[in-house]
């Protein structure tokens, strides 16, 4: 299964290599061919002035202008925010844990009216942690990991569950044993009055798990008995024990006798109608289970651990693994249609009704310098860090760049921000003369922090326009294919130039262009050259 | 030692990482990768790096020099 996630941060090492792909940081321009996405986004960890609250609350207008351009067969799995670290200045301001919690039930909201959408409560594996285990700052300044990176393996293994969470089909049908599971004692020998319901402990543990059971019971899962028992007795303790909770009417069918397990299971499945594999099977008694295991490996069996103080988390558990509603029914199929139309209206009207509207709205601005001593290592950086965004993937160190820099060549840089934050140099571009009135591109790198917003076409243009200013008529260009970066192997296609050829099987595409024109930048940006 | 070469084959999935091989000579050690070894040398070792120690772990000779000096 392959996966596509929009992330805005790194998370490689929690979501690994292997058919998985990612977004640039923040960017959702592109929306590759596939049928399963996820959405992981987390606040910034050093940004805590008022203008985060207003940066999460873009998180969910992006989300629906993805929501509108996957299919509609996708499935697209959203983890909810959490507060990773946060510090706060005004003692009685919560307006980010307000932001937080409106991106949450936001999100819950969509996936009860969208059949495509699954919420991941992320919170499942973050309270698990200290707020000292959560984040690293060691690893978050090296390689900008927001959750720590010593987590991915606990993440991977939480994440392998979840995911077969979302894809079991819900089970239907619970099969409960009676003697010391849905009770304590033995009714054949505790008689009706002597066994544990109702009252102190562990009488109150088996009526609150019985309580339990009965609200699941609502949600449309089938309750069933399986014991071995008298059936009169059973049907005289569930009538005449005044703190039974769980009663004949509760149960759609059931087998109390002396027979053995495997028979009556396989009778209630044809009675009902239903799948062995949409069954649950829970007994206290072990051999019961290992029976069971061996003979309807289909059917689900749970560990019971028999303490009776056990059997809230055992509850819990029940659910989580087979009874959540992920999927709406078909009941809830028409108002999904309804609220994608609504969700359409809406983002018309909304902020941003397009990317252009999304962009204008950041304040983007670029400041382009050439090479100096304070900005080499960032550019060296560039070039062996990027892999994406990288037409010729040439890796360079300092003293590589040093001497090109002798040999007469132009190299740029760009720090990029907007009205969210400084994301520091994050594209370069190497220029080498050919001839007095030619030049080629050795290499453009764009950080992937800074993709999906058209600061390439900014920087790319804008040092067009200072060679054509210097009298350079004539730029060539080449793009060579890697594992990794074939969102660009169109780059040059789509900033105009013109293809010339390509070599070694369509490996390395050779590319011209002619400096007639100046080229024009969208009046948004805010563009600076520092010559 | 052939611990550290096991250790790095495993992480950075090349069966070719030997006592002379570099970031610039495998092909599979890209920043990903990189992190992970970090990660399982310092949880195998019980060490931890600081990150100018991390930048310079470049090829096997820096790791082992590092690594040693760090252990003992």
């Amino acid at each position: 299964m392959s996966y596509f996630i929009f992330r805005n941060q790194t998370i490689e090492p929690f979501f690994g290599n292997k058919d998985v792909a990612y977004s640039g940081y923040g960017d959702i321009s592109i929306i590759p061919d596939v049928d399963n996405f996820i959405w992981f986004y987390q606040l910034p960890l050093s940004n805590f002035d008022k203008h985060l609250s207003e940066e999460i609350s873009t998180y969910f207008d992006k989300l629906q202008i993805v929501l509108q351009q996957i299919p509609k067969n996708a499935q697209l799995v959203i983890f909810t925010l959490e507060t990773l670290f946060h510090v706060q200045f005004v003692g009685y301001d919560f307006s980010i844990y307000s932001a937080i919690n409106d991106f949450n039930s936001k999100v819950f909201d969509l996936a009860s009216k969208d059949s495509r959408v699954k919420v991941v409560d992320f919170s499942e594996f973050t309270r698990h942690y200290t707020a000292d285990e959560l984040v690293n700052w060691r690893f978050y300044f090296i390689s900008q990991t927001v959750l720590n990176p010593k987590l991915a393996k606990d993440f991977k293994a939480w994440w392998t569950h979840k995911q077969d969470e979302l894809a079991y089909n819900r089970k239907k049908c619970l099969v409960l044993d009676l003697d010391n599971t849905l009770w304590g004692g033995i009714l054949g020998e505790d008689g009706i009055s002597g066994i544990k319901i109702g009252g102190d402990y562990p009488g109150n543990a088996f009526s609150c798990w019985q309580q339990s059971l009965l609200s699941l019971s609502r949600y449309g899962v089938i309750l069933t008995v399986c014991s071995k028992n008298n059936e009169a007795d059973v049907l005289e303790a569930w009538e005449n024990n005044p703190f039974m909770v769980l009663r004949k009417q509760h149960f759609s069918s059931w087998r109390i006798n002396w027979n053995d397990k495997v028979t009556n299971i396989k009778e209630l499945a044809e009675e009902l109608n239903i799948g062995l594999d949409s069954m649950v099977f829970v007994d206290d008694n072990p051999s019961e289970r290992e029976l069971i295991r061996q003979a309807l490996p289909m059917v689900e069996v749970p560990e019971f651990s028999g303490k009776p103080y056990d059997l809230m988390p055992t509850f819990k558990d029940l659910v989580d693994k087979y009874f959540r509603i992920y999927t709406v029914t078909e009941d809830d199929k028409k108002k999904a249609d309804q609220y994608r139309a609504y969700t359409q209206r809406r983002a018309s009207q909304a902020t941003f009704a397009n990317m252009d509207e999304y962009i204008k709205s950041l304040e983007i601005c670029v400041n382009i310098m050439p090479v100096n001593d304070f900005n080499r290592s960032r550019i060296a950086q560039l070039t062996q860090k990027t892999n994406q965004f990288n037409l010729t993937t040439r890796r360079y160190a300092e003293v590589d760049i040093h001497r090109m820099e002798k040999q007469g060549w132009f190299i740029f840089c760009a720090n990029v921000s907007d009205r969210f934050g400084d994301d520091g140099i994050t594209c370069t571009i190497f220029l080498k003369p050919e001839s007095e009135y030619c030049i080629s591109i050795y290499n453009l790198i764009l950080s992937c922090r800074v993709l999906g917003k058209g600061i390439e076409t900014v920087f790319l243009n804008t040092t067009l326009n200072w060679l054509r200013d210097n009298n350079i008529k004539h730029v060539k260009a080449e793009y060579i294919m890697t594992a990794k970066n074939s969102q660009v192997a169109d780059f040059y296609d789509r900033a105009g130039f013109t293809f010339i050829k390509s070599e070694n099987n369509g490996e390395k595409r050779l590319y011209e262009f002619n400096l007639d024109n100046e080229l024009e930048n969208k009046n948004y940006y805010n563009v600076n050259f520092n010559k | 030692m052939k611990k550290l070469i096991n250790i790095m084959r495993e992480v950075l999935e090349d069966e070719t990482i030997d006592t002379s091989c570099s970031q610039d000579s495998s092909e599979n050690w890209d920043s990903l990768h990189h992190l992970n070894l970090m990660l399982e040398l310092e949880e195998e070792f019980n060490i931890e790096f600081e990150p100018e120690e991390i930048a310079e772990m470049k090829s096997f000779e820096k790791v082992k020099e590092v690594v040693e000096r760090k252990v003992h």
